[in-house]
């Protein structure tokens, strides 16, 4: 902090500074900034690991991101995640179910041998209209009795469900044998009741039976109309909004509008590559035109941004991080154009060189990030140096990995992406040094910022979903694969959304933090903390019962064993969404990207033609990132404990 | 008022099993006063609030409330019938936010049937009104309790008791983690508290702490009581001295004057 000046003494909130600054709302509360308040979200860990995981996979596979690819890993995604939502509030509650993933096998069965095997014995052939509520009675009365049998006994609930789970593991297999005298149980669509109910648990959407020709038109729009309000809505939130608005600003603003309209044109409709590079400049000007204008409009202008001054403390990573990418560059060039096949497989002379590049590449950029934290420190005119500097690095970067990407099959769209992230990166710096970041809490701004920010993930959400669930006369024509998908998304998304919704808002969901945090605190206060362990045992029984329906009416026939075992896959979801492993913190939202991270590193690798052997060594390299990372958040939530 | 005390305990005793916790403790609170209960370690401090909080139950004895008398069997029926109890590790659940602490168990709600939920808005508004009235200005509703000092903390579970109407606040040793200046503000809430009309007793193990808020002294020994004395009836000095047992105390403050002089010299 050399220079001292009326724009220093607002930055740094020292107590000696804060007689110098106007009165804030209230000066003990450290301003936090967007990023900041967004970081410290205990779902931001898993949120961005599918990110993360999708590019990967993206990057390294031909036909990850295809809509066969994407209905195989959502299909697996539905029912880890219906329970690990369930298993997610269970832990969050401090207890584990060991027998949930027996339990889903079992609700199946018990659902088959219902409508099969009692209705034979009785000569009548029991009604699914009778079956589906009698297997569900059975799944409460399975809940209850693990909540009761844990309360009552005290014991730990790893014990007391390790029982549950021989014990249903046991029944599937006796009765099967017992019932059926096979180790497997079928039923067929003469069941009673299957007209109705097949649709309701196994309903398909064929994507190649709709077809939509202007579909891209509105995927595109609708994609960049969602991109382009959650970057003004993050400036909305980030910036200090002027008292008075700055008109001169809007026609700026309307240019930019138009060159990026112009630009996605241009792209749209021309294919050569002159054409797209010409498309891509004009993109990125317009981009900065219309992001400065929008900022001129609406956002008070920075008093000072300070002089460059790039000291001892950011020289070594900016130069670190320079040589780093320099040399990952060179190394890209060393990969065997050749030999593309065993690329990411890492035990090759190949993959080895590869992985080289990879490391000098991620080890050259998080100097450079380092930098650039450090250059905030100092002021934005250093930020923006720096930033500049990275931003050309990664163009740099994009270019050496376009040239050898044919030969290793790099996915071209990599190239566009950083090239993407450098804009991103340049521009924000730019508006950085010329408008004044808010220190300040804005609770109208951060309001319209937040519904703003929803309208535009849910555009972008809309256009993906679009985009997938309907063809376009040209890809049938090219063959396109057939995808399906199932009703059970819609049973996952409606599962969870309501789990969401109860833990969040309603008083069960509070019990369900304070009996996880603190049980006997919470029972001094009179929560009922025996019934409200009990009633997530029944939840998480309740999800199992769900599955087992999902899966008796796809399959029509079940194996004895089925779930067994999985219970740990879904505590591992569980964790890898943030959700602590002794209770009272997380969520079940991140329960759900949780179980899309291993839905997707499941068929990832089969995409990228990796042994499938490796995924596990994949899950534990994630799970173990997924707690450290959601450590660090956890602790940056609570902040500094006195 | 002026018949009865508002919590009159006659005889209290408590065994579990063949061992004697508490013996014939009397004493009483009445509203806008201060009961201390004082007692080293072991002295059945413990016992004491648990069987006025309702987590259990005496064995002997009569408690009066309101001149009724009262057999607490859940901590629900205590605190429903206006007995509060702040307890040592205060009874909050550190990674959930202040309002959410404040409300715990008696959450607000909204809407009807089965999408009852949380009436937040409502409940961060109360909490932080409530947090004012004790003069702390709670920064915001939604930090986690880990988060807040451990004067602070108390202050939410004062505020709270007497939010949900509690006539007699019970406070577990709420100075004995606190330093020198944070205790202070503890005791300045408990005079507060008083002065808003509650009933406090005051469990403490420091008689400096005790005396200055106190009206009357229960002195707890071994599960005896050692004494039920008004405030006029005793001083600090002999408070302090009953406490420990007098004479082992002498005992004990000659062996460490002997010790320290034996430092010095060598």
């Amino acid at each position: 902090m050399s220079d001292t000046g009326t724009a220093d003494a607002v930055v740094d909130a020292t107590p000696s500074d804060a007689v110098a600054s106007a009165p804030a709302a209230d000066e003990r509360l450290a301003y936090r900034s967007i990023f900041q308040r967004l970081f410290i979200r205990p779902e931001i860990g898993a949120v961005i690991g599918v990110v993360g995981v999708w590019t990967f996979f993206w990057a390294v596979s031909l036909n990850f991101g295809t809509t066969g690819q994407t209905q195989n890993w959502l299909d697996i995604t539905a029912t880890l995640g219906i329970m690990a939502v369930a298993v997610s509030m269970l832990m969050i509650g401090g207890e584990f179910d060991l027998s949930s993933g027996a339990n889903t096998g079992a609700m199946g069965i018990l659902f088959i041998l219902l409508i099969k095997e009692v209705g034979e014995l009785g000569g009548l052939g029991l009604s699914i209209w009778i079956a589906v509520p009698l297997s569900f009675v059975a799944a409460m009365g399975i809940g209850w009795a693990n909540g009761v049998m844990v309360e009552r006994t005290a014991l730990p609930s790893f014990i007391v469900t390790l029982a549950t789970f021989f014990i249903l593991r046991g029944l599937k297999l006796g009765l099967s044998k017992l019932l059926t005298g096979q180790i497997s149980v079928t039923f067929t669509d003469e069941s009673h009741g299957y007209g109705f109910w097949q649709p309701v648990f196994a309903g398909e959407w064929q994507r190649n039976d709709h077809i939509w020709n202007s579909r891209d038109v509105v995927y595109i729009g609708f994609l960049v109309l969602g991109a382009a309000i959650i970057t003004l809505a993050v400036c909305e939130m980030h910036f200090v909004r002027r008292d008075k608005l700055a008109a001169s600003g809007l026609p700026i603003f309307g240019a930019g509008v138009a060159g990026v309209a112009a630009a996605i044109f241009l792209m749209h409709t021309t294919d050569g590559v002159s054409a797209n590079i010409l498309a891509a400049a004009v993109l990125g000007i317009s981009i900065l035109v219309g992001l400065y204008g929008f900022s001129t409009w609406r956002f008070e202008p920075q008093a000072a941004a300070g002089g460059l001054n790039l000291d001892g403390s950011i020289m070594p990573p900016l130069l670190g991080g320079l040589i780093g990418v320099g040399l990952a560059s060179v190394a890209s060039f060393a990969i065997d154009s050749d030999n593309a096949e065993t690329l990411f497989f890492p035990f090759t002379v190949q993959g080895l060189r590869v992985v080289l590049m990879m490391i000098l590449a991620g080890g050259g950029f998080t100097l450079l990030m380092v930098a650039g934290n450090k250059a905030l420190k100092q002021n934005m005119t250093t930020k923006l140096v720096v930033s500049s500097l990275t931003a050309a690095a990664l163009v740099g970067f994009a270019f050496v990995i376009r040239q050898s990407a044919e030969a290793t099959k790099f996915r071209t769209e990599l190239f566009s992406v950083l090239l993407f992230v450098a804009l991103a990166l340049f521009v924000w710096s730019v508006l950085g040094v010329r408008f004044a970041e808010r220190r300040k809490i804005d609770e109208a701004a951060d309001r319209t910022g937040m519904k703003a920010m929803v309208l535009g993930l849910a555009l972008m959400i809309t256009a993906v979903v679009l985009r997938h669930l309907f063809v376009v006369q040209a890809e049938l024509d090219a063959g396109v694969n057939p995808a399906k998908f199932s009703v059970r998304m819609l049973w996952f998304f409606a599962f969870t959304a309501v789990m969401v919704w109860i833990l969040a808002r309603t008083r069960f969901g509070s019990w369900t933090f304070a009996v996880g945090g603190n049980a006997q605190a919470a029972r001094q206060v009179g929560v009922p903390a025996a019934r409200t362990k009990t009633q997530l045992f029944m939840i998480v029984s309740g999800a199992a019962w769900l599955v087992g329906m999902l899966l008796a009416f796809r399959l029509s026939s079940l194996q004895a064993g089925a779930g067994d075992g999985e219970e740990f896959e879904y505590i591992i979801a569980a964790v890898v969404g943030g959700t602590m492993l002794t209770g009272g913190y997380g969520t079940a939202l991140g329960a759900a990207f949780g179980a899309a991270i291993m839905a997707m590193s499941l068929v990832g690798i089969q995409s990228a033609r990796w042994n499938t052997d490796w995924r596990w060594v994949f899950l534990g390299v994630i799970l173990l990132l997924a707690v450290i990372a959601n450590r660090f958040i956890r602790d940056r939530a609570e902040g500094a404990r006195r | 008022m002026a018949e009865h005390d508002l919590l009159q305990l006659d005889n209290i005793s408590k065994f579990y099993g063949n061992i004697i916790a508490l013996e014939g403790v009397t004493t009483s609170v009445n509203a806008g006063e201060v009961t201390c209960v004082l007692g080293d370690n072991g002295a059945g401090k413990s016992t004491f609030i648990k069987i006025l909080a309702g987590v259990h139950q005496q064995s002997a004895g009569t408690i009066k409330l309101n001149g009724e008398e009262v057999m607490f069997k859940s901590p629900r029926e205590a605190l429903d019938a206006g007995v509060a109890t702040v307890y040592q590790d205060l009874a909050m659940v550190p990674l959930m936010s202040v309002w959410r602490n404040f409300f715990l168990g008696a959450e607000p709600t909204k809407g009807i049937g089965p999408i009852k939920m949380i009436d937040q808005a409502k409940a961060m508004r109360i909490a932080v009104e409530e947090m004012a009235k004790m003069g702390i200005d709670i920064r915001d509703p939604e930090q986690p309790v880990g988060t807040l000092s451990g004067g602070e903390r108390q202050s939410v579970a004062i505020a709270r008791a007497g939010y949900f109407g509690a006539r007699v606040l019970i406070l577990d040793e709420p100075t004995s983690a606190l330093g020198v200046k944070q205790s202070g503000v503890v005791l300045k809430r408990i005079v507060e508290a008083r002065n808003q009309g509650l009933a406090v007793i005051f469990i403490t193990h420091n008689p400096a702490h005790a005396y200055p808020v106190g009206d009357r002294f229960l002195i707890l020994n071994r599960g005896k009581s050692m004494g039920n004395f008004a405030k006029e009836e005793i001083t600090q000095q002999e408070l302090t001295g009953l406490m420990a047992g007098g004479a082992e105390l002498q005992e004990l403050q000659s062996e460490l004057e002997e010790a320290i002089s034996g430092v010095k010299k060598s």
